[in-house]
């Protein structure tokens, strides 16, 4: 009965069990015409004439934005130049991370490294070279959890951090490479003394008006 | 006539009796508001905080001391630059019109390394000995800060903050037996007054707690904080 049933099988759709040989290379290196399609219902294209490109159907599924995609491009963040300033030689990638009256900018790492031996910047510009990402937003916190490559070098001095008394090191930046938004917010806390945690001083600013 | 022999008995008693004081005033720079617009605790909306202030004492000063005694007016001027920048201000020009108003001429530092050398004094009419010194700007317990959140958000830059560990720089025989200082900052009463009155040797009031200098004219201490003024 097997045997019956794959002898029917082989007359009935020989296309199906039997492939279509390849093409040899000498036939091969010729642009051949597609073959038409098997599908009686589909129009014949009328000889001599090129080829149209089917409709799509009212079925078929569209590809559409991923809402993802569409949140992203609406954020504030894409304000940001994907490229700013001079982006020559070596850099840093940097994450944008936000402490309330913490002195700084956020993480950077080299490339290839984790976060774990991420260094905690404060940037400093120059806003007619190149402006810190940032300055580019309606908020400065716009860019929170954003990825940069930082171009640039540390400067010989530090910056003072008043909450926690612990000196920072500062990045002049010449210029930054937009990444988009990171995968994870860096969960750890800038450098301070054991005693004073960002923001246990939180109230400690300078002089208000 | 006997008024006369007895000043200047005294006079050859005591000669610092003769002699003019030094009334130093210090006036830090302002924030940038690119940096302080959006947060919760925000500073110098005003740009003049700290210039008013020094110069309202002026005139109480004046009263206060001897007509030759010099009132020296010292401001760091890259703050006022980078704010004016910012601004599109001309501030320094401001504040000198405003020191003119009050008979002063500021004297321009540009780091700490200037300021220092600009308190040096050895007693000579050039560099007469300092009575009394007042800062007004940004600080916490620990330090003065200049350029607090001017050059970089939130903080200061080393070159321009005067910390505790740089008090040796200062020398206790710059000022009088005598001399008072004052630190109008925020929070100065908690550390920086006491390492100041160790290391330089002369007493120095500072503020436990924020000092507000919203309402203008001199600073007040936060209400609501429970602060007060300790030496």
């Amino acid at each position: 009965m097997g045997v019956l049933i794959s002898l029917f099988l082989l007359f009935s759709a020989a296309d199906l069990c039997l492939a279509r040989p390849l093409p040899t290379r000498d036939n091969g290196d010729q642009p051949t015409a597609p073959e038409p399609s098997t599908n009686t219902n589909a129009p014949a294209a009328p000889a001599g004439e090129p080829m149209a490109h089917p409709e799509p159907k009212e079925d078929e599924e569209v590809r559409k934005p991923v809402p993802e995609k569409v949140m992203r491009a609406t954020l504030p963040a894409a304000l940001t130049p994907a490229r700013h300033g001079d982006t020559s030689g070596s850099y840093l990638i940097g994450q944008r991370t936000l402490v309330e009256d913490y002195c700084g900018w956020g993480w950077v790492r080299k490339e290839g490294e984790s976060w774990n031996k991420g260094r905690w910047i404060a940037i400093e510009y120059d806003p007619k070279a190149c402006p810190a990402p940032h300055s580019f937003l309606p908020r400065p916190g716009d860019d929170k959890d954003y990825l940069y490559k930082l171009y640039g070098e540390f400067a010989p001095y530090r910056a003072y951090e008043p909450q926690a008394d612990v000196w920072v090191d500062v990045f002049l930046i010449r210029g930054f490479v937009s990444l988009g938004p990171a995968k994870d917010t860096i969960r750890r806390d800038p450098p301070h003394h054991g005693s004073s945690k960002p923001n246990r001083f939180a109230e400690r600013g300078a002089n208000v008006r | 006539m006997v008024r006369l022999l007895a000043l200047a008995f005294l006079i050859f008693l005591c000669p610092e009796l003769s002699r003019a004081y030094d009334i130093v005033l210090i006036s830090g720079g302002p924030a940038l508001r690119s940096h302080e617009r959006f947060k919760v605790n925000t500073h110098d909306r005003y740009w003049g905080n700290f210039v008013d202030s020094a110069l309202a004492r002026v005139k109480e000063l004046r009263k206060e001391f001897g007509p030759d005694d010099k009132i020296t007016w010292l401001v760091f001027r890259p703050g006022y630059i980078r704010r004016g920048i910012e601004e599109k201000q001309d501030y320094l020009k401001i504040l000198e019109e405003r020191g003119q108003l009050h008979g002063l001429t500021p004297i321009y530092f540009d780091d700490k390394e200037q300021l220092f050398t600009l308190l040096r004094r050895n007693g000579s009419p050039e560099k007469p000995l300092i009575a009394r010194l007042e800062y007004y700007g940004h600080s916490n317990k620990k330090c003065w800060m200049f350029d607090y959140s001017n050059r970089v958000d939130g903080g200061a830059i080393e070159p321009l903050v005067v910390h505790v560990d740089d008090l040796e720089n200062i020398s206790g025989s710059s000022f009088t037996p005598n001399a008072m200082c004052v630190s109008y900052g925020c929070h100065s009463g908690e550390e920086f007054s006491q390492r100041w009155r160790m290391v330089v040797g002369r007493p120095m009031v500072g503020a436990v707690g924020k000092t507000d200098y919203s309402a203008g004219g001199m600073p007040k201490l936060s209400e609501g904080k429970g602060g007060s003024w300790v030496y």
